[in-house]
């Protein structure tokens, strides 16, 4: 495997190769003076459909897409008021440019079965709560509304009276208590409870207050949690992701379809013998299988649309969920596309050149930013639009320190050096990245997110420690008492064991090309006398060596970490599944000081101490306490922030012509499930 | 010869027992587990995995479990005729493989006819007529498609198709028809699909045999049996067809070992490249993804295979080539 990889990437760069043939010259003439118009005139206004939340503004007459009519004509469904919801407890959105028209499939390309983050994330209507189009503003969803109580310590929500799962039964508090008693609460199902079910590590309770009033209760003020449902959490982010991603998340299921896979409504052996007659190990593993949307074509759902043929086949397609509880403000049921079909492509290259051919009727997952000249050159031919999605966070590509790294000790006492952190982020010229791998779209500095994100803690922190200043990193660095150079001008150990030459570690087959971009920094620390191996490795294995504290540096992006608390392990070492800045200090945090080694800087300290404690804060103190953090975080330099907020992260939107809703451009972000966040819902096919 | 037969399938039943351990060691020898590399693949799309959930994944999975004890299980489901689950696909491996068994033989057979139909023929002409133009020719062209690697003509051919003649890229099917139930049109659909992977996959194959049965040829028709053939007035295309090919064949034969695991795999980087739903792209994305049982099973599979089909050239060479069967006796 390990030799087919680099033969592998020669081929995608091969195909990368074949394909900018002869675009240069139509590129120069698109372009005019130079790539950095070139991406940021795609940048359009951040846009998106309103939810209407005033029950007087609501429509009164239903209207359903043609194919349903029939069906209702044929006696097969019930008429559209039935399946709705009560009038007054409608999901109403309001289209972001007109009311559109029913029909159409909807073409998009997946990479295999564990690609199902592309069906979920259109298919997200089913989050408890979800955020605006801005990503800012928490809004109703599968809940119609919700209330904190002053003290924190109870999330309430009502549901829809009279909102149907996708086979017709009704979605009640019975099917969130399901969850709870009888997934959640079931050992053999979920052994370990959720983080965020979680505060200070004692757990939340579910309770029905009515048939459409549902409460989570907490031990200890837990403001923070309506944040949780709203995010693309463990518990809030709908059954339809949690379920894809086979983890029994999403706090509701539908109880009338998977009690016959639980024991506890037969016997253990009878759930057993089912299990075996299907070919799975045990009742859990075919439960897992049922309970995914994207696996099982049965299960019950609440998303816009549901699945007809399973993601494990060459073609994962879906249908409109007849009783989706969803209207336009002119009342018509949605969605409006008919059908969504993705095609498999083996590899993403395929995939692009399927996109530039314009195979694809809307695609921003696995379009790399580095073919936006030719998705532009042929953008005429295949009849598309391409838009770019910057992201929020700081750095697309951060060069993670390994702050808990063991192995040689002259490098592990320089990663601890504040100084030495200082001067490697200060001798990286960062404008020339953006323009060489960024095409110019890219926003240089720190890795403190976008300063017009809620937490950023000022726009002078995205510049702090991260400007291109080669005569005080010298400074720093002779400081720190790296004085001696070789004859070739890089410095040497204080140990007298020759250069200091630090690893870094880059991943293959990423959305960034993190290789070329530790290459280019390798050269520019040339000028500091730092040396720098540049290795490739492979994902697992470079996981792998974080898990055991084996990585000097290595290069990740921080996405995410714009919503620090919803997602905070790109930003601080806290959560011991996926760790890049230290995973002693991850385990440390996690388990409250049982496991892993407490960090020796008094600053991290001081940042876990204010991060946990902001759970249980109201709004006002958390933000507060965020901006605290990133403060910290940027003047400690854990990470050093390179260049961010771009859309390389599945910004790259290629959009065919007769699409319509579609927003110039939309928040791009994983607490708003991006494309989720503009409903997809409402979209539609001119 | 009854007796020759059951030593050797007593050797093979070891020999596939063999392959079943190693594969399961080669399986677990990069660092991590399924669980890691899911975790890394979930956060390389923007995606997370809680450290619970992961804890969770892996008891189920029993990954938490030494090596010995993963293997048993999979020993035991193999005995009962199960191959266990897919993990990524969630899948038992059985169905995973066998969706894209049929396609990946159907490429697979139509490269070979491809190759077998242009290489003989050729290889025999260059070989009789040695030195002529179109000996010269073959060679050329023969050399040119030795020396170009399959997954870069993939590419040009691609290239070319979408830039030129706006043809799908990549794929078996036109995307109308992909999911649709097997009709007369879906299956010309496939047919259509069809010439551009089995060039690509032949290409390199013919080049190969267009050259061994040329050196082989030669050496036979040096023979004096072939002159003693000549002498009594054979026709000429009599003599040449009726022995010296016939020995020339040997070589052929003698690789169907290979071609049996070759036909079920295909080629992976090939596949990859086009896009082809086969079982090489299966492969290379279970072991990516460490879903050991997936893996292991194709590996096994293809192990197998090996077996059989050296088994099944050693029977045909004794059939085709009395000296062999002859000097058995």
């Amino acid at each position: 495997m390990n030799v087919l990889r680099p033969i592998l990437a020669l081929a995608s760069v091969g195909l990368a190769g074949a394909l900018a043939l002869g675009s240069a010259a139509s590129l120069a003439q698109t372009a005019g003076s130079g790539p950095p118009k070139l991406g940021s005139s795609l940048i359009g206004k951040l846009e998106g459909p309103e939810v209407i939340v005033d029950a007087k503004a609501f429509p009164k007459n239903f209207k359903e897409a043609p194919a349903l009519a029939e069906q209702v004509k044929a006696g097969k469904l019930p008429s559209v008021d039935k399946r709705l919801p009560e009038p007054s407890q409608l999901l109403v959105i309001k289209p972001l440019r007109e009311v559109g028209k029913y029909g159409g499939n909807w073409r998009r390309a997946f990479t295999g079965p564990a690609d199902h983050e592309n069906g979920n994330r259109i298919n997200s209507a089913d989050k408890i709560l979800t955020f605006d189009y801005t990503g800012t503003k928490i809004i109703p969803s599968l809940a119609r509304d919700w209330k904190v109580s002053d003290d924190g310590r109870t999330t309430t929500i009502y549901l829809r009276k009279g909102a149907k799962w996708s086979d017709g039964k009704p979605m009640t508090a019975d099917d969130f208590i399901f969850w709870y008693e009888d997934i959640y609460l079931n050992k053999n199902i979920v052994p370990t409870p959720f983080f965020e079910f979680q505060i200070n590590g004692k757990d939340g309770k579910m309770r029905k207050i009515d048939d459409y009033t549902v409460a989570f209760e907490f031990p200890e003020p837990y403001s923070f949690f309506v944040y949780q449902l709203a995010g693309s959490t463990a518990i809030g982010a709908g059954l339809a992701t949690r379920g894809a991603f086979q983890n029994f998340g999403g706090a509701y299921a539908p109880a009338h379809y998977l009690k016959q896979f639980l024991p506890k409504y037969s016997s253990e052996d009878a759930a057993n013998k089912k299990a075996k007659d299907l070919g799975f190990d045990n009742w859990v593993s075919l439960l897992r299988n049922r309970y995914s949307w994207a696996l099982n074509p049965d299960l019950p759902v609440m998303t816009p649309w549901r699945t007809v043929s399973p993601i494990n086949t060459p073609t994962w397609s879906m249908e409109r969920n007849p009783y989706f509880w969803g209207v336009d403000t002119a009342g018509n049921q949605l969605p409006y596309i008919d059908r969504i079909t993705m095609t498999l492509a083996e590899n993403v290259e395929v995939a692009n050149l399927r996109a530039i051919a314009g195979e694809y009727d809307i695609q921003e997952r696995h379009m790399g930013l580095a073919k936006l000249p030719v998705f532009l050159e042929n953008a005429k031919k295949g009849n598309y639009t391409v838009r770019l999605d910057p992201g929020l966070n700081g750095a697309d590509v951060a060069l993670h320190m390994g702050n808990s790294y063991e192995g040689d000790p002259e490098i592990m006492k320089l990663l601890r050096n504040k100084d030495f952190r200082h001067a490697l982020s200060l001798g990286i010229d960062r404008d020339q990245l953006n323009e060489a791998f960024w095409l110019g779209v890219g926003a240089a500095g720190s890795v403190a997110p976008a300063p017009d994100t809620i937490y950023s803690p000022g726009p002078e922190w995205n510049k702090k420690w991260a400007t291109y200043d080669v005569k005080q990193a010298n400074e720093l660095l002779d400081k720190v008492g790296l004085t001696k150079k070789d004859s070739d001008g890089y410095r040497l150990r204080t140990d007298g064991k020759g250069r200091v030459r630090l690893e870094m570690i880059t991943v293959g087959g990423s959305f960034v090309p993190f290789t070329p971009v530790g290459e280019m920094i390798k050269q520019q620390w040339r000028k500091i006398g730092v040396d720098v191996d540049i290795k490739e490795l492979e994902r697992n294995l470079a996981f792998t060596r974080d898990n055991n504290n084996e990585n000097q540096i290595i290069t990740w992006a921080n996405d995410g970490s714009e919503v620090l608390f919803l997602f905070p392990r790109h930003a601080l070492p806290v959560d011991a599944a996926e760790s890049h800045m230290g995973m002693s200090f991850a385990k440390w945090y996690a388990s409250r000081g049982t496991a892993g080694k407490k960090p020796d800087d008094p600053e991290m300290i001081k940042a876990f101490d204010l991060f946990r404690a902001a759970y249980g804060m109201n709004d006002e103190d958390r933000t507060k306490a965020a901006k605290e953090i990133w403060k910290i975080i940027v003047e400690q330099t854990w990470s050093i922030g390179t260049v961010g907020e771009s859309p390389a992260f599945m910004g790259v939107r290629i959009v065919k012509n007769n699409m319509g809703n579609i927003p110039d451009r939309q928040v791009n972000a994983q607490h708003v499930r991006t494309p989720h966040s503009s409903w997809p819902e409402t979209f539609y096919f001119k | 010869m009854l007796n020759y037969i059951v030593r050797r399938l007593i050797l093979a039943v070891l020999t596939v027992w063999a392959i079943s351990v190693l594969s399961f060691i080669i399986i677990h020898l990069p660092p991590g587990d399924y669980v890691t590399s899911y975790i890394a693949s979930m956060s390389a799309s923007g995606s997370a995995v809680s450290e619970g959930e992961a804890k969770a994944l892996r008891e189920q999975l029993g990954l938490d479990k030494p090596i010995t004890v993963q293997y048993a299980k999979w020993m035991g489901l193999m005995l009962q005729g199960q191959f266990g689950m897919a993990m990524e696909w969630g899948r038992p491996v059985s169905d995973v493989i066998g969706d894209r068994l049929m396609l990946t033989m159907v490429i697979s057979l139509a490269a070979i006819v491809f190759t077998w139909a242009l290489a003989l023929p050729i290889g025999i002409y260059s070989a009789v007529y040695r030195y002529s133009f179109l000996d010269y020719l073959f060679t050329f062209v023969g050399f040119i498609g030795l020396a170009i690697p399959g997954f870069l003509l993939a590419l040009i051919v691609m290239y070319v198709g979408f830039a030129y003649f706006d043809a799908n890229v990549g794929g078996l099917f036109s995307p109308e028809l992909a999911e649709a139930p097997w009709s007369a049109a879906k299956v010309w659909d496939l047919v259509k699909h069809l010439p551009i992977p089995a060039i690509v996959l032949g290409v390199a194959g013919t080049a190969q045999l267009i050259r061994i049965m040329r050196s082989n040829l030669l050496d036979e028709l040096r023979k004096p049996y072939v002159m003693t053939a000549r002498a009594r007035g054979l026709p000429e295309h009599w003599v040449v067809l009726r022995y010296p090919v016939r020995v020339a064949l040997n070589p052929f034969v003698s690789t169907i070992g290979y071609l049996l695991p070759y036909v079920v795999s295909g080629s992976i980087i090939v596949s990859l490249v086009l896009s082809l739903p086969t079982v090489g792209p299966l492969l290379l994305k279970a072991l990516i993804a460490q879903d050991m049982f997936l893996a292991g099973t194709i590996i096994l599979l293809l192990g197998v295979l090996t077996v059989i089909g050296t088994f099944i050239s050693d029977l045909l060479l004794m059939w085709i080539d009395p000296r062999i069967r002859l000097g058995r006796q």
